[in-house]
């Protein structure tokens, strides 16, 4: 293969109409999934900063108004949110369906942090564009149409066999027009990527990442259409039986794969959760004090000894009652958890069969933009509340005179950034 | 190893369970013309075929200029050029853009002089060199590609069926240009069902039939084969 | 002439008979469907009956609670499930991505929560197994790879000249080859067709089902024209199966996805955390209705006071504590109210947006016409939203009532002195029995039929389009 011999492919593949008609319309749509995956991106970041304004501007209201602990702690709401990462525009995943906001005040848990606020279900039904979508599932469909007939046309044309005896080495024919067309797709396909990872601030590292494993998926389903290719049908035969293959693994597999998982790994729905914290966390009002304390106490044996009450009703013992419901539903809080963890997992093992799902959960996990970054935010939500009754606690069970001055130590959100780049391995 | 340029020694060829050629031998030397005439499904094509390397031989071999065809494909295409039944050039491509592209393929360099000089040679009108090929007739496109195969100066040339939809001042014209190649040293093997043109251009003529050759005829001089045997041995299977 | 249509269907079935491709395509499509339809119907089952079970339980939780103040049964709250309709086992809409409970308590709009989502496993991410899927994306491909060559198969073996000079006129020969198409289209169709009608015997209103079918019929139609139209327009072979399955693509995965993007992109719906703040700043205006002596309250106690003729709160003939109350969850249920239409409205128009690039794909057409008539589109959820919310504001105010009426404001006021104080300040537990047997219906048969009738209006205007367009090709011929 020489110079002379890539100049005419070159010359050859882009005179042809189909072939520049198709890159064009692969380059659009990765265009359009960047630009809108940006926009989508900066509105969450503009969400983000008009709530952090109006949290701000909201707990100074309840400072203001109130002037015990008791209250202060009940209607103080903390603003926690998970920023969309540099690579979140390449990959939205699944922010439209798992919260990435919450905000929460010391009351129970469980009872606060199922709550969804969530986009449009009719719109998340359609799905979005993101550029990984085009990559997984258009760009194989693009190859297909684009390497199919590599040799079928030829053959139809009747310029199989000449082609054959003219070319001097065998690279030079098919091995070369493939590899320029999937060379040219690549950078039709790449490119506004490389635009957007530069608005978006994407590491260096992470975009070289994105580049060559777009590269390897595009090289596997090349290489897939060029095997299939090399068989002696017309071309809608060879386009059948790769489409077949673009279904069998896009669609059918994982699709059945879910039927599969979901009616293998059964748990506590949802609602059982709620009603568990619910039951606990009122049953507590007609339970004895002690009750409640003595609950409290296994898991805070720091303030044994101070659990007393002397009225019906005090805030310490409100709080320890909030604290005894999460326990409660604890359990199946983390059953519940579990079972999603082994459906993903599970998911993964599917994965494997399915190229397009293999490469998404790569690029989402890479952007944090899949389930387990949507759970890594709901346990720094856990973590956060937990700080914050270890804030509260020694106030209310110490009686403490309230001061406004100690909120200044009180704990305030802050968003996971060291998992803002995980590793490419992750 | 077989002293002739082109040489085809015990071939057979199966496809699947049908035998296509059964045990054929010929060969020819540096200037010669063989020609095998042969009717429809006689096994010509595939003749061609196995010296190409796109088929394999079940048994025995063929021989270009010295090299098994089956052990070095890619250097034997390098000596040949190969005028196809129908050629079939890109529509989307002028005349001389597609003797480029091909000539770049096979990796030679020609000017567009040397180029425009061989068009001249064969013929072809000065107002169809750069026009795209699909407006082309047969006999057009049948110009371009032996333009092609003479700028290949290859020096083996494989013609299948090559005055077929031709008519005949373009038969003439054909023939003339493969005597004159022939003399400047070129063996040029050549399947037709023409008797008389390849009785007017061969040395030799192999009658095949069913696979198998079932007669041949040679002349010293080009030109010079009894077309009259040749087509009562081909119309009545005597052979004389 | 219709013998010669059938003849030539015929014949086209006699190919695909002979052909291995087209009788693969078939007998995969088929099981798709198949399959689809019973691993939905179990599904959906499954849920109604989990769902109808839950809810029952939370309305005995609720009644079997204890003599206790009232507004500790407007904290305690109440469960609605949803229960998904008859329709909604062929075409689940927008279900797996909204919530299927909601949480009803005093001050509070919940969101639904528990989207099934939530605990997906993320392969369903290009599409679910459910019979309106397979319908509307995966069909439409079985008709390209059966029928991609209908026609130039004919002119590549030339055997079309040989037709048009046996008398074959070129529009017969169309109508032939579309005859077959929508054969092999309506097998396929075959096992949601009976699911659907199956679903009439379980209590689904005729008009929405048969209109349901209806649609998908015509959806079947524009297919069947667009592969004539294009078997008809192209060269060869090749060039129209790739052509057709461009046209697949852009159709059925590229429109319905832009039409979501640009929808987000135009209409920007902040979500319900920041009209919250919204709410909460509202409610702080209003007064708090836990502090009776919210200074906020003055003006209404002053009413009061005038309209039972008495000096003090004390005096009132009621418990000036759950009047306020009661006050207060109206003043701010209007206020949530006011936002939650916002947000609902915001939705709206997103879908509106969406839904407009049904008259460029009949995908997205079908999609809407088909969750319209089976009730599991947004207009339904909302509907729901707006339906739970009529029942909390119903037994939070009826609880409200009871704190006004059965106890005295200085018994209320007492509560927390001492136990037999607190016993005093409780209603009896007969009270509970407030809440009504919950069961979300969708919207009306009529009211379904007429929500369709814009995307059943695109997908005529498409068939119609198409059929037009191949009519002129085909006198073209």
């Amino acid at each position: 293969m020489s110079w002379s011999d890539i100049r005419r492919e070159t010359a050859f593949v882009l005179r042809k109409k189909s072939v520049s008609l198709l890159l064009v319309a692969a380059c659009a749509l990765a265009l359009f999934s960047v630009w809108t995956g940006s926009v989508e991106v900066a509105q969450q970041e503009a969400t983000i900063e008009r709530l952090l304004e109006g949290d701000k501007a909201d707990r100074e209201e309840v400072t203001h108004k109130h002037h015990a602990y008791g209250y202060i702690a009940y209607y103080t709401f903390h603003l926690t949110y998970a920023p969309p990462s540099p690579l979140a525009f390449a990959a939205l995943g699944v922010r439209d369906v798992y919260p990435w906001k919450h905000r929460i005040r010391m009351l129970a848990l469980e009872g606060q942090i199922h709550e969804s606020d969530t986009q449009n279900p009719e719109l998340s039904l359609a799905g979005k564009i993101d550029f990984t979508f085009v990559i997984a599932v258009f760009a194989p469909l693009i190859l297909i149409l684009l390497l199919h007939d590599l040799r079928a046309a030829e053959r139809a044309a009747g310029r199989h066999d000449f082609l054959i005896v003219m070319a001097r080495t065998h690279g030079s024919l098919w091995p070369l027009r493939a590899g320029l067309i999937v060379l040219g797709l690549w950078l039709a396909l790449i490119l506004p990527f490389i635009g957007g990872a530069i608005v978006n601030g994407v590491p260096i590292w992470q975009m070289a990442a994105v580049c060559a494993v777009v590269l390897v998926y595009l090289l596997f389903w090349s290489l897939l259409c060029y095997w299939v290719a090399r068989f002696t049908f017309p071309a809608p035969v060879l386009a059948s039986l790769l489409l077949g293959i673009w279904l069998a693994t896009t669609y059918i597999i994982p699709s059945v794969g879910n039927v599969a998982i979901e009616e293998a790994y059964h748990g506590p729905e949802g609602g059982d959760i709620l009603m568990t914290q619910r039951e606990a966390v009122n049953d507590a009002w007609d339970l004895p004090h002690q009750t409640t304390m003595d609950a409290f106490v296994v898991s805070h044996p720091e303030w044994q000894g101070k659990t007393e009450t002397s009225s019906l009703f005090e805030w310490k013992w409100y709080y320890a009652f909030q604290q005894v419901g999460d326990e409660n539903a604890r359990p199946l809080f983390q059953a519940y958890q579990q079972i999603a963890e082994q459906r993903y997992e599970a998911a993964g093992w599917v994965a494997l069969l399915s190229p397009a799902t293999l490469f998404k959960r790569t690029l989402t996990r890479w952007a944090d933009t899949d389930a387990k970054a949507a759970w890594q935010y709901e346990r720094d939500i856990r973590t956060f509340h937990a700080e914050l009754r270890e804030f509260y606690y020694p106030f209310l069970f110490n009686g403490s005179e309230y001061n406004e001055e100690s909120l200044a130590e009180r704990p305030a959100f802050q968003p996971n950034n060291t998992n803002k780049y995980p590793g490419i391995f992750h | 190893m077989p002293d002739a340029v082109i040489s085809a020694s015990n071939l057979c060829v199966d496809v699947q369970t049908k035998k296509i050629l059964k045990n054929v031998s010929f060969n020819a030397n540096r200037g010669e013309v063989l020609a095998l005439l042969g009717g429809n499904g006689a096994g010509k094509s595939t003749t061609i075929k196995t010296f190409l390397g796109l088929m394999k031989p079940t048994s025995g071999s063929v021989w270009l200029d010295g090299v098994d065809v089956q052990k070095a494909p890619d250097i034997v295409r390098q000596k040949v050029a190969y005028l196809p039944e129908s050629v079939m050039l890109y529509g989307h491509l002028t005349a001389i853009e597609n003797i480029q592209y091909f000539l770049s393929l096979s990796g030679k360099d020609k000017s567009e002089t040397e180029i425009v000089a061989a068009l001249q040679r064969v013929a072809l009108q000065e107002s169809a060199w750069r026009a795209a090929l699909s407006g082309y007739s047969k006999g057009m496109r049948q110009k371009t590609a032996i333009a092609l195969a003479l700028l290949r100066e290859a020096p083996i040339l494989f013609l299948d069926e090559p005055t077929s939809g031709l008519d005949p001042v373009a038969i003439d014209e054909f023939n003339r240009l493969v005597s004159q190649l022939a003399a400047q040293g070129a063996t040029i093997l050549m399947v037709t069902h023409d008797v008389y043109g390849a009785c007017h251009v061969a040395n030799r003529i192999g009658l095949l039939r069913d696979g198998e050759i079932v007669g041949m005829f040679d002349a010293p001089e080009q030109g010079n084969i009894d077309s009259e045997a040749v087509h009562k041995a081909f119309t009545q299977g005597v052979v004389a | 002439m219709s013998s010669t249509v059938f003849t030539i269907a015929r014949d086209e079935w006699r190919y695909w008979r002979r052909s291995s491709l087209a009788q693969t395509v078939l007998i995969i499509a088929l099981l798709l469907a198949a399959a689809s339809v019973w691993v939905t119907h179990a599904a959906i089952s499954h849920t109604t009956e989990q769902r109808q079970h839950m809810q029952s339980e939370s309305i005995t939780a609720f009644e079997e609670q204890p003599d206790r103040h009232p507004h500790r049964m407007v904290h305690y709250g109440h469960y609605l499930f949803r229960a998904p309709p008859p329709l909604g086992s062929l075409d689940p809409g927008i279900d797996s991505f909204t919530g299927n409970a909601i949480f009803l308590e005093g001050h509070r709009q919940n969101g639904a929560t528990f989207a099934d989502q939530k605990q997906s496993t993320g392969l369903t991410w290009v599409g679910r197994l459910t019979p309106a899927y397979v319908m509307q994306v995966l069909t439409p491909l079985l008709l390209i790879v059966l029928g991609f060559g209908v026609m130039t198969r004919e002119r590549e073996a030339g055997t079309l000249d040989f037709l048009k000079v046996q008398g074959v006129s070129p529009l017969v020969l169309l109508a032939g080859k579309g005859v077959a198409m929508a054969g092999a289209g309506l097998l396929v169709l075959t096992p949601l067709i009976i699911g659907a009608l199956l679903t009439v015997l379980k209590g689904a209103q005729v008009v929405p089902v048969l209109t349901f079918i209806l649609s998908y019929l015509i959806y079947i139609v524009v297919w069947c024209a667009l592969v004539l139209l294009i078997s008809t327009l192209a060269r060869s072979n090749s060039v129209s199966f790739s052509g057709l399955v461009a046209v697949w693509i852009l159709l059925c995965l590229v429109v319905p996805r832009i039409a979501s993007n640009t929808a987000s992109v135009m209409v920007a719906s902040p979500g319900k955390l920041e009209t919250d703040f919204a709410v909460l700043k509202k409610l702080r205006q209003m007064g708090d209705g836990h502090n009776a002596n919210d200074p906020a309250f003055k003006a209404f106690k002053d009413n009061l006071l005038a309209q039972y003729n008495v000096d003090s709160v004390e005096d009132l003939p009621i418990n000036f504590r759950g009047v306020v109350a009661q006050k207060s969850e109206a003043d701010l249920t209007e206020v949530l109210n006011e936002f939650a239409e916002q947000q609902m409205a915001q939705q709206q128009s997103q879908a509106v947006i969406a839904r407009m690039f049904g008259w460029l794909s009949p995908m997205i057409a079908i999609q809407n016409a088909s969750m319209k008539l089976a009730g599991t589109d947004l207009e339904n959820y909302q509907r729901f939203m707006r339906e739970a919310e009529a029942v909390r504001f119903e037994f939070v105010q009826s609880l409200n009532k009871l704190h006004a009426e059965g106890m005295s404001l200085e018994q209320d006021a007492n509560k927390y002195k001492s136990a037999e104080a607190r016993k005093a300040a409780t209603v009896d537990a007969e009270n509970w029995q407030m809440l009504e047997e919950f069961q979300f219906t969708p919207l009306p048969a009529g009211q379904r039929f007429s929500n369709s009738l814009t995307a059943v209006l695109q997908l005529l205007f498409t068939a119609g389009l198409v059929l037009a367009f191949t009519y002129i090709a085909g006198r073209r011929v």
